[in-house]
Order: C-alpha cells, then structure tokens, then sequence
C-alpha cells in the first residue's frame, strides 16, 4: 500500500515538473545553506583544534599574575616566576615535563643573508611541551643548559632564510654580533592560530640568551613557563600542587592575591571550541530561516494543489479511496519534494563547500552532520508543510468536491 | 468477466432495499429541509431503473445515498443484504470501492493520466497488483470497444469516448450496481444512444443498473422508472406504463 501511495504521489508531483522543481528549490537552498554553514562552522573547529594540538596538550600555561595599585588593576605585569621556580616544579606528582621561554627578536646573519627571527630562550624539554621534533642534528642538553653554551636550534623558516639549500648543522649564525653554532634543525610546524610564522624561531638555552642577548636584565625571570601533566583528568590536581608551590616559594600570605597566573590550556581550547560551536550554530540558524521560507512555500503549493484538483480527490473518494488513502498520498507528495529539495540541497552544499576549501586551501570535512540534517529536513519539512494541505484534502466532502468546478 | 457476472446473476436476489428513507438538511439558524420523505423501494438483481425527478426534487440526494457517498438522517438502506444506513466514512470508502461502480455527467477522469491508468485507479484502493491492473484494465477497454486506446490521454479522445472510458472504470470491480447520475448530460444525441446502448447492453450481461436523469429520451433505455417529486417518490412501476398514464392526462 505504501508504495502504490509513494507511486500515486509520485506521479501527480512529476505531472506538474515546473512547479514541482521551483517548489523543491525553496527547501534545496535552504539546505545546502545550512550543510555549507555547518560545513565552514566545522572547519574552523578543526583549525584551532589542530592549532591547539600544535602547541601541545595537557599543558598548563604559567605567566605573570595581575598588578593591583590602588585598586587600579594593571593586567598581567612583569614577569614574577623565576627558572628556579620553574625548575622547582619538576618534582610535583603527575608532571610529565617541565620548560619556560624568555623570549627576544633579533636579526640573524649568515653571510651575506640576514633575517628577523624569534629567539626563545628555553630548556630541551621545550620540545616536549611545545610538540616540536628535530629533523636534524640534536637539541640543546641539560649540561648545554646551566654552562649557558652558545648553541641554537633552527626553525625551517631560518634555514631557508640564512642557508637556502646549504647544510645549517655545524654553521655558525650570529645574533646581535654574537656567535652562535646551530646545532640542530626543527620539523616544520606550519603557521600558528593567529598567521603566525611557527617556523621563524631559534631555540637557544634560556641562560645563554640572558646572558648574551639580555644582559643588563635581571637573568632568571621566565616570560612564561609550561608544566606538562601526565593526563588531560590530572590536569586540575598538577595546576593546584603548582599553586600551593609557588605560593609558598612567593611567601604569599593568606589572602594575599597571586602574583603568577596558571591556566590550563584545556580551558582556553574549550573556550575557542565554544566560540567556534557558537560561531556555526548561528551560522546554521540563520541559513535555517531559508528552510522555513522553503517549507512554506510547499504548504502553500500543496494548499493550491488540493483546491485545483478538488474534482480529482471527490473522483477517488467515489471510487472507493478511503479517507486515511487521501491524506497519505498528499502527504508523501510533499514529503518528496522536501525528500528530493533535501537530497540535492545537500549535494549541492557539500559540493560547494568542498570548492570552497579547495579555494582557501582548507581542508573541509564531509561530516555525517549534513546528511542527519538534510534528513530530518526532509521528514520535518515535508509533514509539517504537508500535514494541513493534507488534512484539507481529507476532510473533503465527496458530494461537494465532485460538484467542485 | 461476463461469466462472473453471469454466476452472480441472481435475477431474484435483491440488490437495494430502502425503508422509510429520510434526509434532512439542518442550517444555520436552526432552519431544516426535509428534502427525502419516507422513501422506499426495492431493486433486484439485473434491474435497469431510472430515477427521474425535476431538479430540486431529491433526486440527486437519493442517488447520493444509494451510491453510499451520504447517509440518511433516518431509515435503513440495505445493500447486498448489509444495512448501509449509518456506517462510517471507512466503512462507507470500502463498500463504494467494493459493490458500487459510478458513471458521472462530466465523466470526471484524471486528466494527467493515461486511459488505463485512469480504468484501473479503483483497483489501487483494493492493493490489486500493478500487472493484474493492467491486464483487468485493458480488458474492460475491449469490452466498452475501446481496445487500442489504453495509452492515451482523456484529453485526446472524444466525449462519449471519456464516458466509455468512466463506464469501463465503473465496472472494473465487479460492483453489484452501476449508478450513472445524468450520463449522457455533456454528450450529443448520437452520442447519447450510444453511451445508453452501451448500458442497455451491460444489462443484459446481468450488470444492474440504476440511472439518475431527468431527460425522457434517456429514462426510455430503462425499464423501471421511479419518480421522485419534492422528496416523495411519486411513481414506481415500468416506464411503458408511466408513458401511458401521462398521454392519457394530456388528452
């Protein structure tokens, strides 16, 4: 039964084709609008989830706290952690691996070339916490580290700068006058979350830069550090040993405010996740506004269609089609034009989404989300726009609608 | 089919009982009509009768409740032996595609569709497959001298074509009854004999026939006439002899 009313239905859409389609088109915009939306919504989550990944998870980020004077709030002040604070950290439970940057930007020359590039002062453990591996050569070690050794690491960005296809391992660069000798090269990061260049930088042991790019500062203040925990779930429990170690290594008093600040990077992803969920969700709402336009406009096709053939309907009732045998065959009429109007809506929009991403070079996920979408859609749209044509056509008199003219 | 039809001719069996027959319509207003009073009959198999009435007689109003398309607001009809009178539109949609087969004055085909498509829709109602559709379809065709026009479209043949077309959709069921209200109201005189020739031929077969008309030319094809005049049935009896009486009156 159900196929012969899908097969009825059919053939009284696909009589009228013009109609049919200009109807279809209302719920096809709205739907590829919505998939193209959920679509772009979605990226920008993988963008600062793979940013964040970049940088390393599980890290608690420790900087400076806020300057109170006079009740004039100064943002985050001067830096108050010192590397032997950092250092200090090491042996609490649950931490996994322990650095901090003192960070400056400087001209690096080689030869005849020279290039700005991001000098970060740091320890070998920066790698861990920074997800940074080496192509070439071998990080700075612990010893390279207190003897304040005057060895840098390279990013991909200063090899092509300074050495172009050359060899960098073994090179001596100079910063500021000074020399230096590459004794590694890192694996190329790409560009960070905000365009950043991630590849521009030089990592050197963060006394060696205190001493001979800084001098005149006082030496062991870290611009940030990082603490890696064990587990994302242990986060909360490292981030309070922290607190209670620097307190007590800051002789803070009860009530004293911190000078420092640790925020656990999970919170910031989740924070920008949000944003960016919040971010498609409107996208999406307002592309939906399309669909409504959509589904009334079936209503009222279906509403002139069972007006025009009000004759045809009061010809079946008399020859035997029971009520329930009407509502069903306008209600799957509409039923598939929203079906269809919801399956090419959403090809359509992954198409040009995809498009899209080949143009920004961004890579798009197809996500199940457009097909749960364009279903529902389908189903929601076309029983709701359906269901009062449909009731009508019920509810015909067959005397009055055979008399119809 | 014609030996189907045949078996189930029982010339005495009764087809239609109506007892005390009343409808009234209520208006807004507490106003009402009575427009059927105390009306009753009986049809027996293989019958050909003819309803005749002046418009605004009632006529319509009856046939719409033989045709089980309305009910009564009080007395029984009895149809194939089942009491019809106050069913439910259910019910009442399963009994029309079952036993009643309906010719109409302006044909009232699926324009959109194909001739045997628009023979064999009451079929879909009944869950027929799609292959004994056709097959029952073209049949019927044959038998209204139609064979050949199956792919066609109703807008390509001619009028009393269409109405062969409506009359072969009618008897697709095997109804019991084969009500035609006006048949001939949108057709020319040719035509008109032969649409009725086509009843008349029907008949013999064994297929009852009751025919809504108010054109005499039309109620001569049946034998039994029954005159409905302002919601009374007036007269009830062969036509031959209604034709007398009235000459008689003339004179």
């Amino acid at each position: 039964m159900i196929y012969q009313i899908l097969k009825e239905a059919w053939i009284s859409i696909s009589a009228y084709k013009l109609r049919t389609f200009l109807t279809m088109l209302g719920i096809l915009i709205g739907v590829a609008a919505v998939v193209m939306m959920v679509s772009a919504g979605q990226t920008v989550q993988n963008e600062i989830t793979k940013t964040f990944d970049a940088m390393g998870t599980n890290l608690i980020l420790i900087g400076p706290g806020e300057t109170v004077k006079g009740g004039v709030r100064g943002g985050r002040g001067k830096p108050t952690v010192t590397f032997a604070d950092m250092d200090s950290l090491k042996g609490l439970k649950d931490v996994e691996a322990v650095s901090y940057v003192v960070n400056t930007a400087v001209q690096a020359v080689f030869g005849a070339n020279n290039y700005g590039v991001s000098v970060y002062g740091t320890t070998p453990d920066y790698l861990t916490v920074g997800n940074w591996e080496i192509e070439q050569g071998q990080m700075f070690t612990e010893r390279d580290l207190k003897s304040g050794k005057p060895y840098v690491v390279i990013g991909q960005t200063v090899v092509n700068e300074l050495f172009g296809l050359q060899n960098p391992v073994g090179k001596v660069i100079r910063l500021k006058s000074q020399p230096f000798t590459v004794i590694g090269v890192l694996k190329e990061k790409g560009d960070g979350m905000m365009g950043d260049d991630q590849d521009n930088i030089v990592l050197m042991p963060a006394t060696t830069l205190r001493q001979r790019l800084h001098s005149g500062f006082r030496p062991d203040f870290a611009n940030i550090g990082f603490v890696k925990a064990v587990s994302e779930d242990k986060m909360e429990a490292v981030a309070n040993r922290i607190e209670y170690q620097l307190r007590a290594r800051h002789r803070l008093k009860e009530g004293v405010d911190n000078d420092f600040s640790a925020r656990l990077m999970t919170d910031m992803v989740e924070k920008v996740r949000n944003v960016g969920f919040i971010l498609s969700a409107l996208l999406a709402a307002i592309a939906s506004i399309s669909l409504v336009v959509g589904s009334i406009g079936i209503m009222n096709m279906m509403l002139v269609s069972v007006t025009e053939r009000t004759r045809e309907i009061g010809t079946r009732k008399a020859l035997g089609a029971p009520n329930r045998w009407i509502m069903f065959q306008f209600l799957s009429e509409s039923v598939l034009i929203s079906f269809m109007g919801s399956f090419v809506g959403m090809i359509v929009g992954v198409v040009l989404s995809q498009i899209g991403g080949i143009i920004l070079e961004k890579e798009v996920p197809i996500s199940v989300w457009s097909v749960i979408i364009s279903v529902a859609v389908a189903v929601v749209v076309g029983v709701v726009s359906g269901l009062m044509p449909a009731l009508k056509a019920m509810k015909l008199d067959p005397i009055e609608a055979l008399r119809y003219q | 089919m014609t030996e189907k039809l045949q078996q189930s001719s029982d010339r005495h069996q009764i087809v239609i009982e109506v007892k005390n027959l009343c409808k009234t319509y209520f208006m807004a207003g507490g106003l009402s009509q009575n427009v059927l009073k105390n009306i009753s009959f009986q049809i027996k198999n293989g019958e050909f009768v003819s309803i005749m009435g002046h418009s605004g007689s009632g006529k319509s109003t009856l046939m719409n409740i033989l045709g089980c398309l309305d009910r009564p607001t009080s007395g029984d009809y009895f149809l194939d032996g089942e009491n019809v009178a106050q069913k439910d539109d259910t019910a009442l949609a399963h009994i029309r595609g079952e036993k009643i087969g309906f010719v109409f004055q302006n044909f009232n085909l699926l324009m959109k569709r194909t001739i045997a498509d628009n023979v064999s829709l009451p079929l879909i109602y009944r869950n027929v497959g799609e292959t004994e559709r056709r097959e029952r379809a073209v049949k019927m065709l044959q038998q209204v001298g139609l064979t050949g026009y199956e792919e066609r479209l109703p807008t390509q043949i001619s009028g009393g074509m269409q109405q062969r077309v409506a009359i072969a959709r009618a008897l697709i069921n095997n109804p019991a009854i084969l009500f035609a209200d006006e048949p001939t109201g949108n057709l020319d005189t040719q035509t008109s004999d032969e649409i009725m020739r086509l009843f008349c031929q029907l008949n013999r077969q064994g297929i009852t026939v009751v025919l809504v008309t108010h054109e005499d030319d039309v109620a001569d094809y049946a034998p039994r006439m029954i005159k409905i005049s302002d919601g009374r049935k007036e007269f009830d009896g062969l036509r031959a002899d209604y034709v007398k009486t009235v000459q008689k009156e003339q004179k």
